[in-house]
């Protein structure tokens, strides 16, 4: 679910942007400079990957996968995602261009903490990795329900019904969301390992300064 | 203050008041799609990351407009529409998008599919901000017989349709800021703003490969169904579809170096030629400063008048 223009209070708005910026800039730097058009050419497979739609029910839903971004991409995830989001607001026709900051912070920081779990977890067996992917994944999308939660009840206490609206729809794509992203895991797990390495996309030790 | 005005109605009343406004969004959420999808053209989207041969874009103001202008000049609108805090500058902001749209004569199919990208989001607020709002001194409510927990709130429904209107009338806008140039010139105006070029490249460099992958993906997708796969609420479902998702994973992983290589082969060293040579005329900025005071004006009128 994204937040849609003239929803959020204007400081919010721009503030927001203001983190992001900083958070992106930061992710920048963690990134080689020279592996940035890489980055560039992973995000458009992220992005296909989010517009697949898992049936539940009579409807479907759309998987957001901040987890699995953050697991394969570590640091590097929230630039993936801000650049992500904003292709999908400039081309395509979702998500406002005044509330991309408060999308990227919503999408970006499950990301970064979903990546720093799984490296931190994901120890040596593959079944350990599915597990810990799994959890990744319903973690990403718990951590972004409550985040647009906070950024809508920020509005004042006229939005709380709707913040605990948005909380709730978020239930069934945390359970679908957690399942993927654990059969995910274990498939690359078993196809491409390098891939799960968090030396991924950081091949040496110097961080881009 | 004023007391909570109430006004008691029999609960028959209630059905009809969230039927009727639920059935309408509905039915103009079906016509909407319906007129979108036939002004289409059939086959695949236009792929903006390709530059047109013939220079065939359009000839009115906007189209004319220096680039650099018109992102700052509708950027600082949006932000300035977003602030809007009342309904009638909304609604005013929503009759100066659809102007700027007349202008700039570029077809309102896409409009009408960004409208609708963002209809579900905007009818939550709608269906549910006038129960949840809590009731302050001088509202006034809805209440109905038998049920006493449940009140509408005509406050609510007046913050939902504030919001639904800047929505709209900032998501008119975003048409004409990418439609009246073609999207490499777009972004090479933005990094003559002072973005880093880097930000332009992987924009064009991520929406090439998308269209890629999604063929890709979709040659995947028939290869199942052709082995039988069905989508259904099951886990062996489930399990294929991250099964799928970490195949097009490996094979995009696998890509991206073979691209970069390509890349690096062609002497690529972090720049592409510049799509078009940018001059700013004293036209431009005065078309940019009429804009920009229309908007300053709304925010005025905003804060002034209540």
């Amino acid at each position: 679910m994204h937040i849609s223009d003239g929803v959020l209070p204007i400081s919010v708005t721009v503030g927001s942007y203001v983190a992001s910026a900083a958070i992106a800039a930061w992710s920048v730097r963690r990134t080689r400079s020279e592996e940035l058009p890489k980055l560039a050419v992973m995000t458009a497979a992220f992005f296909v990957a989010s517009m697949v739609h898992v049936p539940l029910g009579p409807t479907s839903v759309h998987l957001i996968i901040p987890g699995l971004t953050g697991a394969l991409l570590g640091p590097s995830a929230f630039l993936s995602i801000g650049l992500g989001l904003l292709l999908q607001s400039l081309l395509f026709q979702f998500g406002g261009l005044t509330a991309l900051g408060a999308n990227a912070l919503m999408m970006g920081l499950p990301a970064l903490a979903c990546g720093w779990f799984f490296q931190k977890y994901k120890g040596r067996t593959q079944l350990q990795q599915v597990v810990v992917g799994g959890l990744a994944g319903a973690l990403g999308t718990v951590l972004a329900a409550n985040i647009l939660a906070i950024l809508l009840m920020s509005g004042g206490e006229d939005f709380f019904g709707v913040a605990k609206i948005a909380l709730l729809a978020h239930v069934p794509v945390v359970i679908i969301e957690s399942v993927v992203s654990a059969f995910t895991i274990g498939f690359l797990a078993r196809v491409k390992p390098a891939l799960l390495q968090s030396s991924f996309l950081r091949p040496t030790k110097a961080a881009h300064g | 203050m004023a007391d909570v005005i109430n006004i008691r109605m029999p609960l028959w009343q209630l059905s009809l008041l969230v039927l009727i406004p639920l059935s309408a969004i509905a039915i103009m959420m079906v016509l909407l799609r319906c007129m979108a999808y036939k002004h289409r053209a059939p086959g695949e989207d236009r792929d903006w990351s390709v530059p047109p041969l013939a220079d065939g874009g359009g000839t009115s103001l906007l189209h004319r407009w220096d680039v650099r202008c018109k992102t700052v000049t509708i950027l600082v609108c949006s932000f300035a529409i977003a602030s809007l805090s009342h309904l009638t500058p909304a609604l005013i902001a929503i009759g100066l998008s659809l102007t700027i749209l007349l202008i700039a004569k570029i077809s309102f199919t896409k409009v009408l599919l960004r409208l609708l990208a963002i209809s579900g989001f905007v009818s939550m607020f709608l269906v549910v901000m006038p129960f949840s709002v809590p009731v302050h001194n001088g509202d006034t409510v809805l209440v109905f017989n038998g049920m006493d927990s449940l009140v509408f709130n005509l406050r609510g429904l007046l913050l939902a349709a504030t919001i639904a209107a800047k929505a709209v009338a900032i998501a008119v806008l975003m048409e004409p800021l990418l439609s009246t140039a073609p999207f490499p010139v777009t972004l090479h105006g933005l990094s003559r703003l002072g973005i880093p070029e880097m930000v332009g490249q992987m924009l064009l460099l991520s929406y090439r490969y998308l269209h890629v992958f999604r063929h890709e993906a979709r040659r995947m997708f028939s290869g199942m169904q052709v082995r039988g796969f069905r989508k259904r609420t099951e886990l062996a479902t489930l399990r294929a579809m991250g099964n799928f998702i970490g195949m097009l994973f490996v094979r995009s992983f696998e890509r991206t170096e073979r691209v970069f290589d390509a890349m690096r082969a062609r002497g690529y060293q972090g720049r592409f030629p510049e799509p078009a040579e940018l001059h700013l005329q004293i036209r431009d900025l005065v078309l940019a400063a009429g804009w920009i005071a229309a908007g300053a004006a709304l925010i005025i009128y905003d804060r002034m008048a209540w």
